[in-house]
């Protein structure tokens, strides 16, 4: 890796760029090109105007007008929902990301055996991560009914008097979408991303650890997990990246609803936008929302230096 | 004899992780089967059944009537067939395009790589919400909404970061000797992609198609926002609308939704079985060590 991205030799000094180099940069940029073209055309150049829209009025049908820094006063000012809509986001990250990345490493550990049908248990886990988001909420909605789902069903049956009325509780509403996010991801691609750390770690650690006297609860704490934290570090990245975005299964299973409490910041961002044309304030938004997610990757990153552990380090 | 007791002792722990693992497997498997198979099941009820006092797992007749509801109600079958066109429109273009990306950062040392791999990997972390609203109005103004512009272009200037990250990591595995070989032999390096390393990406290459295929069989956010004629939606929309829209007959359809949710999984379903260990391969290929 570190060989692939070497310098590139150029000769600084003279200012002259040698054939070989010059044919380096002629095929790399000619095989960069359609990447290049996305990049500006899709990525940097609205990136851009958003950045510019979100300083002015725009409704679409006549054109941009100016307002300064009035956007960004207006959403920590005057916005109902801006604050209750990142709170209720941040919520649903810090209980759904830890949960499915700790949960997924469980049941990879748990995979991670030589016993007889462990593939079928491996197929039966990932399925679910198959199922489209659309069709996993459709489900779960008609699993979580709260008069006649099933889930309710059996709780009566097993004699609750009162049991949730999921998403059509405004308190269970959001845990209804974490529980469908648990059963569409925690055999998914996490687990195998966990499933090939847990190949990677040799296992003469294990025997060491195991003439040391270690149990399995200490070999999984003292080798496995230390030697997954490169995985549970990149899965965290990501499930937080992806829960603070989550869209889909909120809109389809309840609009935001009941009573807002499931009206998350893209589903913010999305009705001012598409729905109130309020191009300029949701470009705003955007904004504000991008660097919240920038900054908080880049702190993880920061953080996981002190707390990741490479091997061969 | 001390050493036998250590050694049962050791073999009866043994025989009890092995239990304990098989209890908390099966527990696990209940939560992810039993919504599955209650789609499976609740499917093929009337309504009536479906809220019925006592559920019936096994449905009293079988309704496969609702499968063919599904398609006369509403047009499922066009929209399913959009979905695909999106998904034959984007795997060649995924596939050409983001192969030329990663074989420019795998190969060559032009000036300002690092750079451009570092933006490149950046993209991953930018919400798309970001840059979705000025790409829409991008698409509006080019007069592209309401086609399969704004859904397949993308996938024809490089693709996602993911995919070309995942084929550059593949691509360096191919021993270079190749490369000059067939330098030594006059070839030029457009020759070398097409000749020598696309064929050997050959497992790379398929499991960036399958990535591709989910992510637009999955996709809500893009054809719910850019198409608007109800016979261009794509099946995720299409059920979302099914779920909602006002019918005048079919009220409560639950029964039909469940349908309605199974086919549309089964293509994904099916493709998972014939190609099975490719929807792991991309975890492993990348190698995860950014």
């Amino acid at each position: 890796m570190a060989n692939a991205i070497s310098p590139p030799k150029v000769l600084t000094g003279r200012r002259r760029v040698s054939p070989a180099q010059r044919r380096q940069n002629l095929y790399g940029y000619l095989f960069l090109t359609p990447w290049l073209i996305g990049f500006f055309g899709l990525f940097v150049g609205p990136g851009l105007y958003s950045f510019f829209l979100s300083f002015t009025k725009y409704d679409v049908i006549s054109s941009p007008v100016f307002i300064a820094t009035r956007n960004y006063v207006d959403m920590f000012t005057k916005d109902d929902l801006f604050w209750s809509s990142l709170s209720r986001t941040a919520y649903y990250a810090i209980v759904s990301v830890p949960l499915t990345v700790l949960g997924s490493m469980f049941l990879a550990i748990l995979l991670n055996t030589q016993l007889r049908g462990i593939t079928v248990f491996r197929t039966l886990f990932f399925m679910p991560s198959l199922v489209p988001i659309v069709a996993s909420i459709i489900l779960f909605k008609i699993l979580l009914n709260s008069d006649f789902g099933l889930v309710n069903t059996a709780l009566r049956g097993l004699g609750m008097q009162d049991p949730p009325g999921w998403f059509a509780d405004s308190r269970w509403s959001i845990p209804s979408l974490i529980l469908v996010r648990l059963w569409g991801s925690l055999g998914g691609t996490q687990m195998i991303i966990f499933l090939a750390g847990l190949q990677g770690i040799p296992t003469e650690l294990y025997d060491a650890a195991s003439i040391d006297g270690a149990g399995s609860w200490h070999r999984i704490r003292h080798v496995t997990i230390p030697l997954l934290t490169p995985t549970i570090f990149f899965n965290t990245v990501l499930g937080v990246i992806g829960a603070l975005q989550t869209f889909a299964a909120a809109f389809i299973a309840t609009e935001g609803g009941p009573n807002f409490s499931t009206w998350f910041f893209a589903l913010h961002i999305w009705k001012q936008a598409f729905d109130y044309f309020n191009m300029g304030y949701a470009a705003a938004l955007a904004w504000f929302f991008a660097l919240v997610i920038v900054a908080l990757t880049l702190l993880q990153m920061r953080l996981s230096k002190r707390m990741v552990f490479y091997m061969g380090e | 004899m001390a050493l036998n007791n250590n050694t049962s002792s050791i073999r009866q722990r043994r025989y009890v992780g092995r239990i304990v693992t098989y209890v908390l497997l099966t527990i696990a498997g209940l939560f992810f089967a039993i919504p599955l198979l209650w789609t499976i099941s609740s499917s093929l009820q009337t309504w009536q059944e479906l809220r019925s006092y006592v559920p019936h797992f096994i449905p009293e007749t079988p309704q496969w009537n609702n499968y063919v509801q599904v398609f006369t109600l509403v047009p499922f079958a066009r929209w399913m067939v959009n979905s695909l066109t999106i998904v034959l429109i984007n795997i060649p273009g995924t596939i050409l395009t983001a192969t030329l990306t990663a074989y420019a950062f795998a190969r060559f040392n032009f000036v300002g790589k690092n750079v451009w791999f570092v933006l490149l990997l950046s993209t991953m972390m930018i919400p798309a919400i970001v840059t979705f609203i000025p790409q829409y109005l991008l698409f509006f103004n080019l007069k592209f909404i309401d086609t399969y512009i704004p859904l397949t272009l993308g996938s024809w200037l490089g693709g996602s970061a993911f995919m070309v990250f995942l084929l550059r990591q593949f691509i360096m595995t191919i021993p270079r000797e190749l490369d000059e070989a067939a330098i030594v032999d006059g070839a030029n390096p457009v020759r070398i992609l097409f000749s020598i390393i696309m064929p050997l990406m050959k497992p790379a290459l398929v499991t960036v198609a399958i990535l591709q295929f989910l992510a637009d069989w999955n996709d809500f956010f893009g054809p719910f926002i850019y198409i608007n004629t109800m016979l261009k939606y794509t099946a995720a929309v299409g059920l979302r609308t099914f779920q909602t829209m006002a019918l005048e007959i079919t009220d409560p359809r639950d029964h039909l939704l469940m349908a309605g949710a199974a086919i549309m999984t089964i293509p994904v379903l099916a493709l998972f079985a014939v190609a099975q260990r490719y929807f792991v391969s991309g975890v492993v290929m990348s190698g995860l060590k950014l």
